[in-house]
This record gives structure tokens, sequence and C-alpha cells, in this order.
């Protein structure tokens, strides 16, 4: 795929991918990248994700607490606020409503 | 660059950029985790040190700097001949407490002469400096006497202040220590690298901690990781309220700036904003 166009598409939904990934449970940004990538959504770079996580943190979406792993170093977890579980309500559904004509656009036009 | 030089690279820069420190030891931590998981080039994964940084400001902004202060150097209409020609011609510059301003142009258009006449060492053919406040000057070469010791340089320094001379000497090699220098060797100056003796000039220029410091392209001969502390020190310099000149004629560096005066013929000899240059070396 070309990747200028994918980072693209990234820049716009990141923040919400990861509002999702977190509203089902706390995470770590390495943890975050690796989800995002076993999801198939590609290989996410430290220099793409952290400056959302920070944006997040500082808009108050997410609140973030250092913490020892069980084993290994200590980690920077992430965890949704309640701000973020309505920031997520809202930007997820406009999404979706935004990507569902979408789909059915392309899609008629690939099968055609 | 290995993962270690990387993220100093990084600190340096967040700081150049006034990412409130807290914020920046945080940043640096969670990308130096991040690597160690998942290894990897930190070129690759973050990218350049410079960009992420920009990065980082864009995301969480910077701690408000510390308004400039009182104005400490002001030079006025300083116009200077040598025979007929004339290589300053109505340059202005103000410095206020807190601020770095930056001297440049082409070579031989009197940046040195600009700051000689600053300093006090040479008189203007018009125009007027006011200075308030100890002044340092470092110049581009000579001021370390040949047969001393970098220690005898600091006694000597210490004793125009009056300070006894071992205070002097800790004072001095502190300084040092903060160009990654050990300065207590009983090396005299005459032995010492270009390098070296300038870390030593510039030492002695700092050592009464001045108000206004006027700084003559001190770094001629440093390699890339005394550059790096030296621009780091002038940032702590100015943090804690001194007025900074420093003829430089590295443009890349004028994003660290906060006052630029163009020397170049051609343009009018006044301070203007500094350009942004994008974080390139």
């Amino acid at each position: 795929m070309d990747s200028d166009r994918r980072g693209q598409w990234l820049r716009g939904v990141l923040d919400i991918c990861v509002l999702a990934l977190l509203a089902d449970r706390e995470s770590y940004g390495y943890q975050l990248a690796q989800a995002l990538d076993a999801a198939g959504v590609g290989p996410i770079q430290g220099g793409t994700l952290y400056p959302v996580l920070l944006r997040l943190q500082k808009t108050g979406l997410v609140c973030a607490q250092w913490r020892e792993g069980n084993a290994g170093p200590a980690r920077k977890y992430y965890r949704l606020t309640d701000d973020g579980y309505a920031a997520l309500r809202t930007g997820g559904n406009a999404w979706l409503t935004f990507v569902q004509p979408v789909n059915d656009i392309v899609t008629k036009g690939v099968t055609r | 660059m290995n993962a270690d030089d990387w993220l100093r690279t990084l600190t340096v820069e967040l700081h150049h950029r006034r990412v409130a420190a807290d914020a920046a030891r945080h940043v640096v931590a969670e990308a130096a985790t991040h690597l160690r998981e998942g290894g990897g080039d930190p070129w690759v994964v973050f990218g350049p040190p410079q960009q992420y940084a920009g990065a980082v400001v864009e995301s969480i902004g910077t701690a408000p700097g510390p308004r400039p202060g009182p104005v400490r150097l002001h030079a006025e209409g300083i116009t200077k001949r040598y025979g007929r020609r004339t290589v300053l011609r109505d340059a202005t510059l103000t410095v206020r407490a807190g601020q770095i301003a930056a001297v440049v142009g082409a070579n031989g258009c009197g940046k040195s002469t600009f700051l000689r006449i600053c300093a006090g060492l040479m008189s203007p053919d018009a125009g007027s400096v006011t200075v308030s406040g100890r002044l340092g000057y470092c110049p581009q070469a000579g001021g370390t006497a040949d047969f001393l010791f970098a220690d005898e340089h600091f006694v000597l320094i210490g004793a125009g202040q009056g300070v006894t001379r071992g205070a002097a000497r800790r004072a001095g090699r502190g300084a040092a220590r903060q160009l990654g220098w050990e300065a207590g060797g009983e090396v005299q100056a005459r032995h010492l690298s270009g390098g070296t003796r300038q870390k030593l000039n510039l030492t002695m220029s700092t050592l009464n901690t001045p108000d206004v410091l006027l700084l003559d392209e001190p770094y001629q001969g440093f390699d890339q990781g005394t550059y790096v502390n030296f621009w780091d020190q002038l940032s702590r310099l100015r943090d804690t309220g001194t007025a900074i000149v420093v003829v430089t004629h590295l443009l890349n560096q004028l994003d660290r700036v906060d006052l630029v005066l163009d020397l170049t013929p051609a343009q009018v000899a006044r301070g203007h904003a500094p350009v942004p240059q994008g974080g390139h070396r």
C-alpha cells in the first residue's frame, strides 16, 4: 500500500484507535504499538505514537502513571479518563459515520 | 550515533526548545523504555532527535520562558572605520537579562570589531555602548597564558575579585566540567589542544558570573560533544539571567537565540527576529 497515504489516514484516526484500545484496559506505548500492529493496522513507530499519547494526556483524555512491570523496566501506563470515554464515544461514532458511506462507495467501485 | 547518544541529543533539544524540565524527563524516559523493549534504531523508530523534539513541542508545548529582564547591554549607532573602509555603520543592539543575541554576517563584516567595541577594548568612531553590571568577554583566540596551568588561570581570575585560591580553583574546575572538561591536570596552556584552550578561555569568561557575556566564536576546535555542551551551557546562563552576545557564522543555531544582529553590509544592521532553521545540522 502507498505508505504515504496510509500515514495520512493514520494521522486522522490514530488517536481514536488509541482511545479505543485503552477503553479495554490500561496500557503503555510499546504494548499499544504491538496491539495496533497485531490488529493489522501495521507498524506504528514511536515517533508517531508518543506525540499522540502526549497530546491525549495534555488534553486530559488519558492519564498516565509510571509503574514497575512484573519484569523489566518501569513503564508509563496510560488509562482513559471520563473525558476520554466521552471523546471516544463522540469521535468513534463520527469515524463510523464517516467511514461507512466511504466503504459503500469504494466497495461498489472495486467490485463492479 | 547509538541509542544513548540519541537520547542525550533529544534531552538537549527538548531543553533548548524550553520544554518543561519535568515533562522532558518523562519524554526521554519513555523513549528509552520503548527502545529497550522494542530495540531498533532510534533514528528509524523516533526519527532525528531534533524532529522528534519538535513533534513533542507540538503536542505538549513549552514552559513559559523566563521573561527578559532589564536592559544589560545597549549599543547604539556604532560606526567604525579602518582608514577609508567603513566596517560598521550605525549598528544597534539591545540585549536584556535572560536573552541570547547572535551577531552574524559574512567574514570581515565587523563582527569581532563590534564585540570588541561592546567590551570596551576599542573605541567606535560614532555611537555609544552602555553596559549595566559585570562584563565577561571571551576572545576568538588568545587570552590564555602559555606557561600557566588551567588551575593557575582560575586563581589569577579569582585574585582579581578577592576570591581565595581554593575557591577559585573549585569554581574554575566546576565551570570547566559543564563543558565536559576535567581541568585539574598539570598541563601548561601552551600544551593544550586548540579546542581545550578555548574551553579554558570560555571558562574564564564566566568565572566572575557576568551580567553581560560577550563571546567571539569561542567554540573553534570544539568537537561535537563539547559543542552541544557549549550551547547547553549558554541556555543555562540565559535562564539564570545573563545577557549573552555570541558571534557566530553557524546559522543553524539561530533557532536557539532570542535576537539576531546581521552585520552583512547592504542590509540594514538592525536586530530582527531569529529565523528558525528547521533543526538541521
